[in-house]
């Protein structure tokens, strides 16, 4: 992983990555408190509810920009198969908590708990897809 | 589509994918109709709970082969983009939805809509793209 920075594209979606989940993070604060303080309602809470939105349309540009800018076709492969992997986890494990909360009456899962699982997921194979090429 | 199908992997991915969904579809009526007509507990309802699952999982295994199978890197990279769309479209969908659950107080986010909703999005990014590339 330490030499991954060395490459202008990777540097660039960490820089870009980190950014975008920064403000989402600090949008997420910022909603939370404006509401526990200001209880807005109508129109402006429905705003309010859609900016988190913007920051994560923001790390969705980054994967597309990473992806048009990595030069190396082997990272560039890593990437698209780590991204796949993250997204096979959310379907397979948001449909079976689904399926158990339908049936079993388990917690309601937060939708907003998908991104966290996708990135769990991405994150977990990376390990291995790089183990696998190395 | 008819021409897609000159292509052995994508005549291989529908093979595959069709079966693969109408046994997801098959799965989720069966445990709907298990489920409220025997009223199972226990290990039984947490395992039915789970089968819906499953298809899903032959679902990603379908569609790695597929990426694995294609020699036209256009078709693979049209999948792929079209997936990341899809990915992209669902979690920034889910994550605006837990805010407007939170704080606007809508209706709650199935769970096991991320699947079909994934897909419709993927099928409009699919369209999109080969309008794009025609």
């Amino acid at each position: 992983m330490t030499c991954m920075p060395k490459n202008p594209a990777v540097r660039r979606f960490y820089l870009r990555t980190a950014a975008t989940t920064g403000i989402y993070i600090v949008l997420t604060i910022f909603i939370a408190l404006y509401f526990y303080r200001f209880h807005p309602h109508g129109v402006c809470a429905y705003l309010l509810a859609l900016l988190p939105a913007i920051a994560l349309a923001g790390f969705i540009v980054t994967i597309g920009l990473y992806l048009a800018e990595e030069k190396d076709e082997f990272q560039r492969d890593l990437m698209v198969q780590a991204l796949l992997w993250g997204l096979g986890g959310v379907l397979v494990f948001t449909t079976a908590w689904g399926s158990l909360e339908t049936f079993v009456h388990i917690r309601h899962f937060q939708p907003t708990w998908t991104y966290l699982v996708f990135w769990i997921f991405f994150i977990l194979r990376t390990p291995f897809l790089l183990r696998k090429y190395r | 589509m008819g021409c897609l199908q000159k292509n052995p992997a994508m005549r291989r991915y529908l093979w595959r994918f069709i079966p693969t969904m109408i046994a997801y579809v098959v799965v989720l009526l069966f445990v709907e109709w298990f489920v409220h007509r025997f009223h199972p507990a226990g290990a039984l309802l947490d395992g039915m709970a789970i089968l819906p699952a499953i298809p899903i999982i032959g679902i990603i295994v379908v569609v790695g082969l597929y990426l694995a199978e294609e020699k036209d890197e256009f078709q693979r990279n049209l999948l792929i983009q079209s997936m990341l769309w899809g990915l992209g479209a669902i979690l920034s969908l889910t994550s605006v939805w837990g805010f407007l659950q939170l704080y606007a107080h809508v209706h709650p986010f199935q769970p096991f809509m991320t699947f079909p909703l994934f897909w419709m999005f993927q099928g409009i990014a699919t369209a999109v793209l080969r309008w794009r590339y025609r």
